[in-house]
């Protein structure tokens, strides 16, 4: 009982610290790192869904992502329709897209389903960039309406132009959705899935069906892609086919590898920390000239998988179960 | 017209047979150690560069073919190195995640550290021939192109020999076939796996260096040869070497005559397309084995 | 009173036929074991049976109810489980965890719907929480892994893991058990065991049928037991029956040699 009610107050503490966090540094830098962090972690935590629980590689992530961003981006420049609005609607067109590629890959596995997701990604972004009329090709669209402000009152209304207060929109979106993916994850559903990363063949002989899962951690997965990405088109008010790189991908992979592949924790942690070792680094190489961020990226994501296999969070756990060793304590 | 049909499938032949090469030495090492590596190609932009150095030493006809035995060893030797330390620790563990993505981690790492060691900027190997162009028949092409050509196919033609009539080439196909009567048949599997991936990158290397010569060289031109490179496997088969010799002319007609008649920019996703129609139809690629 | 039911049943593959023409019965209250020399095509028959492969010809009928081409995970629902020769447990998973996964309610619910419910407190939410624990703890109980349920599945011997996949193919409440050889790899010690756990299952009530090497078990377990050889049935009956069946005797020397062991 003693410990239930320390978590709770750590991570009430930490919520309150999180908001409070801008106005302690007004820097508006520093904020915008905020930002990018949550919308990274938004990535991360979706890509860490198919991958470190159900075990599907999935490189295509960063297709929905820009899918996301696209549609809701588009919504609001052609039609009107509110960016607030354009958030679940952009994660739905992503999570029909998701279904489209969830299709061929239910099948596959290994380097097929990587190549395949990987192919979709490709497709996709050629896609943004060739068709000049609905995307205005590598120009991309600018000028994406903000968040509309909420009124208050007669002379008072919420802006969300600002880093500092769309960091709050965001920051509530990132915790609604990690609040959602714990207990999805701790549940039935997670188990199931988890079954599947284990040992699919198993998984089928105590009825569950495979194909079925699959599909929607699929969905979910993509749907909060694209969530992201509508968020982003909306905060940066520019997107282009810039998104939908494979390095983009390959970016949510190093932080979910990092930070802890198949824990609820780990895409969090990785992905805070690596946006902002990018942007210390995007500082350095300011400084000298070359930019190594992504030399960083590559050699951590190599040694991470030869020594910390489990990421930062399997570290710290690994030690924690060492020194706190019961025997059989429930884990 | 006709002459221009042939014309763009010798084209296609051409670009077709660097990717073979560039294939092969793919599938052999999925064969062998299931290990599916996606920074292959970045073996083949590390034998152009190797290449370009070799060439500006060496000047003339045999600067350029010497670059590509300098190219063909030095890749190799790095391919020792990341088979040894960065892949086979990762040989005993259950999910094939970790290979995958250690590979996904050294083609970022592999790009990036090129684009700083020489700079983002493309650059030519120089053409032994001065772009001087040969007519043959119905077709032109450039001197070098069509020795491309030749040097691809006699490589492919010296592989063969190897993995049929020598010793260690049987071990390595006996291997892929089955590694644990390999290693009963008092096969040395360490040895095979070395060696194996010495030769895949070598190859690599040395399609790397035909690459650049068709095309151009810089840091980011292994993407997409290690993409197409894994189209033709999985057309071919994962670990078929036959497979991947025609997937890769087929691929490299293919685009040609695709990007020619259909439309230019779609061209490098003509695989892509290919690869996910197949998949979806035959999950286990056009001649590769159903997991039980 | 018919349980389980194969019509004329082949499989062919790649020109080897593996089960050619076999047809049987499983009654609700009997162990039917299942022998036959090494590639007689045992295993593809519970392949055939529990949906994992499809017979080329003939049909499977559960009570009346055409399983046929059925997939496996339906085929579970329907109220058949298996285990595996070679097994598939969940590695890293708890032996708890591993029993907890079978438990989800999966008969009336699809994949979303399991979601939608996670997120909301639900009679249907069986697997988790304490009547999860209590009822997955039961079924460890019934095999004797209790007191290993919080280890990692990877981390027991070989001979639990087989027990396991045994307490987890009982949790999805099925009518009839398909046992592929679960004494191989066991010492008789270990067997003996088993043959208490197929004892216990039966006396639940529960159709069995198994497929089995080892002699010994085999015999003192079935009531009737069913011979193949390269796919064909070519003997039927009670243990005795079978012991001094020629063809059975021939098949076993004359074919594959030390099938006793």
């Amino acid at each position: 009982m003693n410990s239930r009610l320390v978590k709770y107050a750590s991570i009430a503490v930490g919520i309150v610290a999180l908001f409070v966090l801008p106005i302690i540094v007004r820097d508006r830098y520093f904020q915008h790192i905020l930002v990018l962090s949550c919308i990274f972690v938004l990535l991360t935590s979706s890509w860490n869904l198919l991958a470190g629980y159900a075990g599907l590689l999935n490189l295509g992530h960063a297709a929905f992502y820009g899918i996301g961003a696209y549609s809701s981006a588009l919504l609001a420049m052609n039609f009107n329709i509110s960016p607030w609005l354009g958030f679940p609607i952009g994660g739905m067109v992503a999570a029909i897209f998701g279904i489209l590629l969830a299709i061929p890959s239910l099948r596959l596995s290994g380097p097929y389903l990587v190549i395949t997701t990987i192919g979709f990604s490709e497709i996709m972004r050629m896609v943004a960039m060739n068709w000049v009329s609905l995307t205005r090709g590598s120009l991309g669209l600018y000028g994406i309406p903000p968040l509309t402000p909420i009124k208050l009152s007669e002379n008072l209304s919420i802006e969300f132009v600002s880093e500092q207060n769309a960091y709050y929109v965001v920051l509530i979106i990132v915790i609604l959705t990690l609040c959602l993916m714990r207990k999805l994850l701790r549940s039935e559903f997670g188990i199931t899935l988890k079954s599947i990363r284990e040992d699919e063949m198993g998984s089928e002989s105590i009825g569950i069906n495979t194909s079925q899962y699959k599909l929607a951690v699929f969905m979910i997965s993509t749907f909060f892609a694209g969530l992201a990405g509508s968020f982003y088109a909306h905060y940066v008010r520019l997107v282009s086919p810039e998104m939908l790189t494979l390095g983009e991908t390959f970016a949510v992979l190093t932080m979910a590898m990092v930070g802890g592949l198949g824990t609820l924790s780990g895409p969090v942690v990785g992905a805070v920390l690596l946006t902002f070792l990018s942007e210390g680094l995007r500082f350095l190489a300011e400084i000298i000239n070359i930019d190594i961020r992504l030399i960083i990226y590559g050699a951590m994501l190599m040694l991470t998988i030869l020594f910390m296999r489990n990421g930062v969070v399997g570290l710290f756990t690994g030690l924690a179960r060492y020194f706190y060793r019961k025997p059989g304590e429930k884990k | 017209m006709e002459s221009l049909f042939l014309q763009q499938v010798l084209n296609g032949l051409i670009v077709g047979s660097v990717y073979s090469l560039i294939a092969i030495g793919l599938t052999m090492i999925f064969g062998v150690m299931r290990i599916a590596n996606f920074a292959h190609g970045d073996f083949s932009m590390l034998g152009a560069y190797f290449a370009i150095y070799a060439t500006a030493l060496m000047t003339g006809l045999l600067g350029w073919v010497g670059s590509m035995v300098v190219a063909a060893i030095g890749v190799g030797i790095i391919g020792y190195f990341v088979e040894r330390y960065l892949f086979r620790p990762l040989l005993s563990r259950w999910t094939d995640i970790d290979i995958i993505m250690m590979s996904i981690g050294l083609f970022i790492f592999l790009e990036n550290i090129a684009q700083l060691i020489f700079g983002a900027t493309p650059k030519m190997i120089m053409d032994p021939f001065h772009s001087n162009s040969i007519n043959l028949f119905f077709f032109s092409t450039s001197v070098i192109r069509l020795l491309s050509f030749l040097l691809a196919i006699i490589s492919i033609a010296l592989l063969q020999v190897f993995l049929t009539r020598s010793k260690i080439g049987v071990a390595i196909r006996a291997t892929s076939q089955n590694s644990n009567a390999a290693l009963l048949m008092g096969v040395n599997i360490y040895f095979i796996y070395s060696l194996t991936f010495m030769v895949g990158s070598a190859l690599a290397g040395l399609g790397g260096v035909l690459y650049g010569t068709i095309f151009a060289v810089f840091p980011t031109m292994g993407a997409l040869p290690t993409l197409k490179a894994f189209a033709i496997t999985i057309l071919g088969g994962m670990g078929n070497i036959r497979g991947a010799i025609f997937g890769g002319f087929i691929l490299g007609v293919a685009e040609t005559l695709g990007g020619n008649y259909v439309s230019m920019e779609y061209k490098n996703s003509i695989g892509f397309v290919i690869v996910i129609l197949v998949l979806l139809i035959i999950p286990q690629g056009l001649f590769g084995k159903k997991e039980t | 009173m018919t349980i389980l039911q194969g019509v004329n049943i082949s499989k062919t593959f790649g020109g080897l036929c593996a089960v050619d023409n076999v047809s049987f019965e499983l009654k609700a209250d009997e162990i039917l074991g299942l022998i036959g020399p090494n590639g007689a095509g045992k295993t593809t028959l519970i392949n055939l049976i529990s949906g994992f492969q499809s017979p080329d010809n003939g049909k499977i009928l559960f009570r009346e109810q055409d399983l046929t081409g059925l997939k496996p995970s339906t085929v579970n629902k329907k109220g058949i489980s298996r285990t595996f020769q070679i097994i598939r447990i969940f590695p890293k998973l708890t032996t708890l965890d591993n029993v907890k996964s079978a438990l989800v309610d999966r008969k009336t619910r699809n994949a979303l719907r399991v979601a939608f419910d996670s997120l909301k407190k639900s009679e249907k939410n069986l697997a988790t929480g304490q009547k999860g624990d209590l009822k997955a703890a039961e079924l460890l109980e019934f095999v004797g892994l209790y007191d290993y349920r919080y280890e990692l599945a990877e981390n027991l011997p070989y001979a639990y893991c087989k027990r396991l996949e045994i307490a987890r193919a009982l949790a999805t409440q099925p009518k009839i058990l398909l046992l592929d050889e679960p004494s191989s790899g066991l010492n008789p010690k270990e067997q003996n065991d088993q043959i208490s756990i197929i004892r216990k299952i039966h006396e639940q009530g529960i159709a069995i049928l198994i497929i089995e090497h080892v002699m010994k078990v085999i015999m003192d377990i079935s009531h009737r037991i069913m011979v193949l050889h390269y796919g064909k049935k070519i003997a039927e009956g009670t243990p005795r029956e079978i012991y001094s069946n020629e063809k059975v005797v021939e098949a076993y020397l004359g074919g594959e040699a030390g099938a006793e062991h």
